[in-house]
């Protein structure tokens, strides 16, 4: 044992020797790959390290004319003035009912739409559902909120017509408490269902044909094979789904949230993002919003770092 | 060679195998199948066909907006359009957009395919501490404040680069790209070498031919954010505003007067000039999605997260 070990420690030692000069052969052999990645690192210090430097200010009272050096250090006041405010945990309620909400609704319905577009008897039909599935997710949500808005205007939208029609009041589905946190959900879910299916149908070209041939000749009804075999073989992509949006689950959309929402329904429509943006870019208070987003990207990098490993764990496969 | 053609070809394994019968219970199953894909089809279609429909809207239209779903084409009026074609502003938006458009494309691939290529180089020593310095900052993201205190600084403001510049390399477009790199045999590369190519000659002569499809995937992605983006044109001009922003003002305007001067837009109602640029806005992602279309199913399989 002893011995084996002091073999392996000398062993070591001479490789490292010729290693070194094979380290500075290898440096010198890759001097064009340094040069090629010099001016993307020069862009990320610039524009990914400066920002991080500047959050700083999360920890100042920051004033323009000084600076984010200049401004004086005030300690956690940002964050206990956030934490104590009464909007915080409206806020974070907001925000994570969103983003799960969008994953309970769309999750279920891409991987349906992901298994119909597989199993569709007619072709032409599976090539213009999937063509057009796709579709929306390519547009922004401010030509989805001109959409919406010849749909649910309270005054001629297509949808309150039809209330009408059946004899019931125009609800102003965008300006109502009750009704805006269905129409983010449902908005996203037609927005994005098509795309997020387009992982689920990766998954499913890549099941072995012989699987179905064999179910069939045992006698498997249809939905015997997408019970056995066609859900099996996606359960793997469904769990990394889930884990990988575990780690957004602060993102709840801002983009969406912020084209659609208005002062009457902040109290159910306003999630950190759009909050910090208020906050920092219109009233100015850019140390306590600075303040709210460093919060956010802490959690979120806990997040994220958490779900990276487990998926790592149980699907052998990670982002990075 | 039959049965590799039989796996693309699956969609119906019972098409291929004629003695296979259908019962009942499949008969249901495929009954069930094609009517939901009908109905998924309605449901994406009639918020578009609504706006469609009402963009070509008659000013002196009676009826509600139901049935202007179903008014024949040969009542719709073209007045929306031809306002928001004379329109200066609208035509400048969309100058704007498209500078946006082509600068913001060219910077991101300039930047992100050196990027990705350097951390596909297995044998680079400090490969791990490059791909740190990539990924910290997407872990750690800090929000928009510190980003928008940097733009102010360096002088973008009221710049049209400002709107791609501070997203020109996205990690997560980065990392996908990099991962397609990864995939192309190393033998290849070390071929090229061997023959004398230098780094920059393996990535163009080598690397990049061979990645027609993730170059355009990626590109694609980069180009649909910058077309639509309308937060950090907001954030970051004054004035030189692009498409989605005048969209936005047009949208956000109760009447058209707010927001121009009065008849700048002609006759047409102000919910069909609405409609209209709502449309006139996403004609070019719509012309350009089929022949994107089979790069993006293509890219994103080949790409996908699974490395």
């Amino acid at each position: 044992m002893a011995i084996g070990k002091t073999g392996e420690g000398s062993a070591q030692t001479a490789v490292q020797r010729p290693s070194r000069s094979k380290l500075r052969r290898e440096i010198a052999r890759h001097r064009s790959v340094y040069l090629l990645a010099l001016i993307p690192l020069v862009y990320y210090i610039i524009f990914k390290y400066v920002p991080i430097w500047n959050a700083q200010i999360a920890f100042k009272d920051f004033m323009a004319v000084r600076g984010v050096l200049g401004s004086e250090w005030i300690g956690l006041e940002n964050f206990r003035t956030f934490v104590n405010s009464f909007y915080f945990w409206s806020l974070i309620r907001n925000t994570v009912m969103y983003s799960v909400g969008k994953l309970l609704i769309s999750l279920p319905l891409s991987i349906i739409l992901a298994i119909c577009i597989y199993e569709c008897t007619r072709p032409v039909l599976r090539k213009v559902v999937q063509t057009l599935a796709y579709l929306p997710h390519f547009l922004s949500w401010v030509i989805m909120y001109g959409i919406l808005l010849a749909l649910l205007a309270p005054g001629d939208g297509v949808v309150n017509d039809i209330i009408k029609l059946f004899g019931g009041n125009a609800v102003d589905f965008l300006s109502n408490v009750h009704t805006f946190p269905w129409v983010v959900l449902f908005s996203d879910a037609w927005k994005e269902m098509g795309w997020s299916a387009i992982i689920f149908i990766a998954a499913l070209m890549g099941i072995d044909v012989s699987l179905f041939e064999a179910a069939m000749v045992e006698g498997a009804s249809s939905w015997q094979r997408v019970r056995y075999i066609t859900l099996p073989a996606i359960l793997p992509v469904i769990v990394t789904v889930l884990i990988l949006k575990l780690g957004t689950i602060l993102d709840a959309g801002f983009n969406q949230i912020f084209m659609l929402y208005s002062p009457q329904v902040y109290s159910v429509g306003d999630i950190i993002d759009t909050w910090v943006y208020r906050q920092g870019l219109l009233e100015f208070e850019f140390g306590l919003a600075t303040a709210v987003g460093l919060f956010k990207g802490v959690f979120g990098m806990i997040l994220v770092l958490f779900a990276n490993w487990l998926s790592r764990k149980l699907t052998e496969s990670s982002l990075f | 060679m039959a049965e590799s053609n039989a796996r693309q070809k699956h969609l119906k394994p019972q098409m291929q195998n004629k003695k296979v019968r259908l019962t009942a219970a499949d008969h249901t199953f495929n009954v069930i199948v094609n009517l939901f894909m009908v109905l998924i089809f309605i449901i994406i279609l009639i918020p578009v066909w609504s706006t469609i429909t009402l963009s070509f809207r008659p000013n002196d239209y009676l009826g509600s907006n139901l049935e202007g779903m179903f008014l024949p084409p040969w009542e719709w009026s073209t007045d929306a359009y031809t306002a928001l074609l004379g329109n200066d502003g609208f035509l400048d938006a969309f100058i704007n957009s498209f500078k946006i458009l082509i600068g913001g494309v060219f910077c991101a691939l300039v930047l992100t395919i050196p990027m990705a290529y350097v951390l596909s180089v297995q044998s680079l020593p400090g490969r791990k501490v490059i791909n740190l310095i990539v990924i910290i900052p997407y872990v750690f993201n800090v929000g928009m404040i510190p980003t928008y205190l940097l733009v102010r600084d360096v002088g973008l403001m009221n710049n049209l680069a400002a709107v791609f510049i501070p997203g020109a390399i996205s990690t997560y477009n980065c990392i996908i790209m990099r991962q397609f790199f990864v995939g192309i045999p190393n033998e290849l590369k070390e071929s090229a070498r061997i023959d004398g190519c230098s780094e920059l000659q393996v990535l163009f002569r080598i690397i990049l031919p061979l990645s027609k499809a993730i170059v355009m995937t990626i590109g694609l992605y980069y180009g649909v954010s910058f077309w639509n983006d309308f937060f950090h044109a907001m954030l970051y001009l004054s004035d030189n505003q692009p498409l989605p922003i005048l969209l936005r003002n047009i949208l956000l305007a109760s009447g058209m007067n707010e927001y121009v001067e009065v008849n700048a837009f002609g006759n047409a109602p102000v919910s069909a000039i609405k409609a209209a640029s709502v449309f006139m806005s996403a004609i070019p992602m719509i012309v350009a999605y089929p022949f994107i279309q089979k790069y993006f199913t293509k890219g994103t399989l080949l790409g996908s997260v699974k490395g």
